[in-house]
């Protein structure tokens, strides 16, 4: 039963990723007073690409074409360590927290290496970019996963929301706040998002995401924007995890799962709202000024990580 | 009664001075307005001397230290007024430059120092305490240039900064005295706790811990090296008058703060603590700024310079201790107001008659402006503290003090600086003195008030260093007594 | 009493987490208004810790303490300033001479080091650590900001929080003093700032800019 919740939890992950970008997105022309594609706009478009033809610049590699698939596969096992419903998930393990973000990381090589290889010009800025962001964005998402685990005397994402579970709501604790506002600045800044980057911009010297991923097309180009959105919505996810898992139910009870599900998305909508709202309200930050933006997220968890000895909760 | 005349007196008198338009009226309403000041601290005096402690209410009280420093207070401010009278017959038109806001301010700033004296409780202490910055940042600022804006600016903010942290030691030391089961009245009242110090068990840690941040937060007032910053701009940009009432008078106001919070220490703590941080801070201002005397160029900086090594001197006084070392820093404090003062004026004088004060832009004034150089050199022989004036006795009770106590290092240190600083003086007076006047003095007569202030001021430093007065030395006295 | 009651307590034992945020966000704000508004929220938390400790502690004056900090700091100061940026026409931005990242890890160095200062004092006095090491890492915070903004608005601001954080002290250690002493410190205060907004017109009449890194015509 436990397997079946676990692989359940993936497949929630994998599929509805879509739908988040969706939403987000309705969310973001809501806002701006516009009408807004309809939210189930990003599966027409990823059905639409896996039937294209795919077209390979002559002088790319064999990196090239796998890149799409090692980053679509390196996600998907990242999203099965987060717990969804229930305080557990599928490949949940001692440390599993380095590997969430070195899975990641692998990723976004690929995605790199991909870009690279494409030979385009702004793949090559993409890339740059993208390395400079990854790099400082990877110490306060170390820091910040590493701050909640000391507190909880757990190393797997699983126990650490088992153990937050079992604490008073309405403790506020220091490093969990510290914690959450540092992962919160690194899910915008690995995700894509303002004011890190633009998703929705067409001004290429702009991109960094999307100069990525410029050269592909067809199932290729579907692979890569799904584990976009998988990488939004796992990140989304393990917040929600993390910081507010209250709801998640034990597995025994039919109608518990039915509501963790519900309150799940719930929660998740509260986030998505107010994604929507920090890229409509916030300007995109000039490169020179992201390294300020992650250079805070990284003191506020290297303080959480300090904050671990200092306090009692 | 007695004690809330003094205090409504100026705070009145400063409101209604500010009808006079006129601006011979208003000189001549703020003269009469001092000397009916002056009389209602005289009566305090008196009171106190002859019968004791005077009590008012909760919150004042005016013993033998207050009224050995109201003495001090009162006799400069009358020259400061007499003196400004015929000042500020130079001063340009502005919108707030007028006489009757000069006087307005200068009496609002009486008020505030006058209830520093008078505070029986530690938290009026500090609030007038900061009335004291608050009503002279606008008198330093004055004359609106550039110069006196930034002064001003950095006056109010050092100031009010260092006096934020007094208020963090005040609070620390009611935290002990609440701790300790005294009422909350009671824990910030002076006289309650220094009696109730050695009996009630206040925590020395706390305690220690309440004098360094007051010490830090109103020496800023006093000038104590770290802290001094504010002090040369302010003295040097300010009008003259208001030069000589901060050097003289709101110097020795943060002293007494400071004296009164290292009797409740010392009773409760012991004395070596409070007294060797005084020494500390003594020692660094006094070498720091008698080193600093040497390269200064602005003569209103360079006493301001002057004053900051005093308050050295003064600190180390009161941190050696003893009968002597007390005797010397109070008298200090007395000795030192009246040759500030007198310097200043004289330095007045040569900013209107030469509109400079670049000290080597100024040559020959021995005979350009002979009133105006005796002056200075009378107050620049006093300020090295050379018999046979009155600073030189102060200065050699602390040496004797330090010398008995064995605290040699400290007695060779003064020695060496005291000589560094007459050297400074003498090389910068001299300069001015001698050679040939360069420029035309536009007025080379003093008016009556002029001379009349810097007159008295001179008589009274003479006086003082051949004999002290059989009054002022009861005064003394029983302001010792109530420390001890 | 009891929902107010186990509120106030969560109030107490809690709001340090907050003053933490405000000084940290405090560390970065590159806008004048949005570090006015972050001094707002902070002494809007000092009000709730006021109010908090009015009903655990049952304190009449406390009521009245609590309504002055937040007529005074939460309403007319934040007002007060926003009035004088508009009238000063002044650009809008903090001039900090520490870059962000620096500003934060300073305060974040400051909070560690109120911690490590406040362990030995905090058992003398009964107190929760919290709750004083966020009043010491206020008063650190405000220094701070004064040493390193150098528009002479901000400097007035550090101030602003350095009081916030003397104030909380007072609060936490000994429940406020006499209610006549503190408000004679607020009106201290109110006085300290009209002046210190005077001068800032002065400032900005004789010197046509703000910048008081630029005041350096006195030394020596």
């Amino acid at each position: 039963m436990k397997i079946v919740l676990d692989l359940a939890q993936v497949l929630l992950i994998v599929l509805c990723a879509p739908l988040v970008r969706g939403i987000i997105a309705r969310g973001k022309a809501l806002l701006q007073r516009r009408q807004g594609a309809s939210i189930w706009r990003p599966y027409a478009e990823l059905i639409k690409l896996f039937r294209k033809e795919e077209l390979v610049p002559p002088t790319s590699s064999a990196i090239f074409r796998a890149a799409p698939a090692v980053l679509f596969g390196a996600t998907v096992c990242a999203a099965a360590f987060i717990p969804v419903l229930h305080a557990s998930a599928l490949m949940a393990s001692r440390g599993d927290f380095f590997l969430l973000v070195y899975l990641l990381a692998l990723a976004r090589f690929f995605l790199s290496l991909g870009a690279l290889d494409g030979g385009s010009a702004f793949g090559g800025m993409g890339a740059s970019r993208e390395a400079l962001v990854s790099s400082l964005a990877e110490a306060p998402f170390l820091l910040g996963l590493a701050a909640v685990a000391i507190l909880a005397h757990r190393a797997e994402l699983a126990g650490i929301v088992a153990w937050t579970l079992e604490q008073n709501v309405f403790d506020i604790s220091a490093v969990h706040m510290l914690a959450l506002t540092s992962l919160a600045m690194v899910t915008l800044a690995e995700t894509g998002r303002m004011p890190v980057d633009n998703p929705t911009t067409h001004l290429e010297l702009t991109m960094i995401h999307e100069g990525m991923v410029l050269e592909y097309s067809g199932p290729s180009l579907a692979l890569v924007e799904w584990s976009a959105g998988i990488k939004l919505h796992l990140m989304l996810a393990l917040l929600v995890a993390l910081f507010f898992p209250w709801g998640m139910a034990s597995p025994n009870s039919s109608w518990g799962m039915a509501a963790a599900l519900l309150l799940y998305f719930a929660k998740l909508a509260v986030l998505m709202a107010l994604v929507s709202v920090i890229e409509s309200a916030m300007a995109k930050l000039r490169m020179y000024l992201v390294p300020d933006f992650l250079g805070v997220a990284s003191a506020v968890s290297a303080l959480a990580v300090i904050f671990t000895v200092l306090v009692k909760r | 009664m007695i004690l809330l005349l003094p205090l409504v007196i100026p705070v009145v008198g400063a409101g209604l001075l500010l009808l006079f338009h006129n601006p011979r009226a208003a000189t001549r309403a703020a003269l009469l307005l001092g000397a009916v000041e002056i009389a209602a601290i005289s009566a305090v005096i008196r009171q106190v001397h002859l019968r004791g402690a005077v009590e008012e209410g909760r919150y004042l009280r005016a013993d033998g230290l207050s009224a050995f420093f109201l003495v001090g207070i009162a006799f400069i401010s009358a020259l400061v007024l007499l003196y400004s009278s015929g000042y500020l017959r130079h001063t340009g038109e502005g919108r707030f430059s007028s006489p009757r806001w000069f006087y307005a301010l200068c009496f609002l700033f009486l008020f505030t120092m006058i209830s520093v004296c008078l505070s029986a409780n530690l938290g009026l202490l500090w609030i007038m305490m900061e009335g004291t910055t608050l009503a002279s940042a606008l008198l330093v600022g004055f004359y609106n240039t550039e110069g006196a804006v930034e002064a001003g600016w950095k006056y109010l903010i050092v100031c009010t900064v260092g006096i934020a942290f007094a208020l963090f030691g005040t609070i620390v030391l009611y935290l002990a005295g609440v701790k300790a089961g005294m009422s909350p009245a009671a824990a910030l009242d002076w006289l309650a706790l220094k009696n109730a110090a050695p009996h009630v068990g206040l925590d020395p840690h706390l305690v220690k811990l309440a004098f360094v941040f007051v010490l830090v937060g109103y020496g800023t007032k006093v000038g104590f090296v770290p802290m001094h910053s504010w002090l040369p701009d302010a003295h040097a940009e300010a009008p003259t008058p208001i030069s000589a009432l901060l050097s003289a008078v709101l110097l020795n106001c943060a002293v007494y703060a400071v004296i009164r919070f290292d009797a409740i220490v010392s009773a409760a703590a012991g004395p070596g603590f409070p007294h060797s941080l005084l020494l500390l801070f003594g020692v660094m201002s006094l070498v720091v700024a008698g080193l600093l005397i040497l390269v200064q160029r602005n003569l209103k900086r360079l006493m301001a310079y002057s004053s900051i090594e005093h308050m050295g001197i003064i600190a180390i006084g009161l941190g050696l201790g003893g009968p002597l070392g007390l005797f010397g820093a109070l008298l200090h404090t007395f000795n030192h107001s009246v040759a500030k003062s007198l310097l200043f004026f004289g330095a007045g004088n040569i900013r209107h008659n030469l509109s400079t004060l670049r000290m080597e832009g100024i040559r020959g004034i021995a005979r350009s402006l002979p009133q105006t150089s005796a002056a200075l050199v009378i107050g620049g022989l006093a300020i090295v503290g050379l018999p046979p004036f009155s600073l030189f006795v102060s200065e050699f009770a602390i040496l004797s003090e330090a010398f008995g106590g064995a605290h040699y290092f400290v007695a060779v240190l003064f020695l060496i600086i005291l000589s560094v600083v007459f050297g400074g003086f003498a090389h910068h007076l001299l300069g001015m003195l001698c050679g040939e006047p360069d420029r035309r003095a536009e007025s080379s007569r003093l008016i009556p008030s002029e001379y009349t202030a810097m007159g008295i001021a001179a008589v009274c430093l003479v006086w003082f260093g051949a004999r002290i007065p059989s009054t002022f030395g009861d005064l003394l006295r029983d302001a010792m007594a109530v420390l001890r | 009493m009891g929902l107010v009651g186990i509120a106030s307590g969560k109030v107490l034992s809690s709001f340090s987490v907050f003053l933490f945020l405000t000084i940290l966000l405090l560390a970065v704000a590159r806008r004048i208004s949005t570090s006015v508004l972050l001094f707002s929220l902070q002494s809007a938390v000092i009000t709730a810790e006021v109010l908090a400790t009015a009903i655990q502690e049952k304190l009449a004056e406390a009521w009245v303490v609590g309504l002055l900090v937040f007529v005074i700091k939460v309403v007319a100061i934040p007002r007060a300033f926003f009035v004088l940026t508009g009238r000063l026409k002044t650009v809008r931005d903090v001039k900090a001479s520490t870059t962000p990242t620096q500003s934060v890890f300073i305060v974040a160095l400051m909070i560690y080091l109120s911690y490590a200062g406040v362990h030995s004092y905090g058992q003398a006095v009964h107190v929760p650590d919290d709750a004083l090491a966020a009043a010491v890492a206020l008063i650190l915070t405000g220094a701070f900001l004064m040493v390193s903004r150098t528009k002479a608005i901000m400097q007035m601001l550090g101030l602003l929080v350095l009081e916030n954080g003397i104030f909380l002290a007072a609060l936490i250690t000994t429940f406020g003093m006499p209610l006549v002493i503190e408000i004679g410190i607020f009106f201290d205060i109110l006085m300290g700032l009209l002046l210190m907004g005077i001068f800032t017109f002065r400032i900005s009449d004789t010197f046509d800019h703000l910048d008081v890194s630029k005041l350096r015509r006195l030394r020596g």
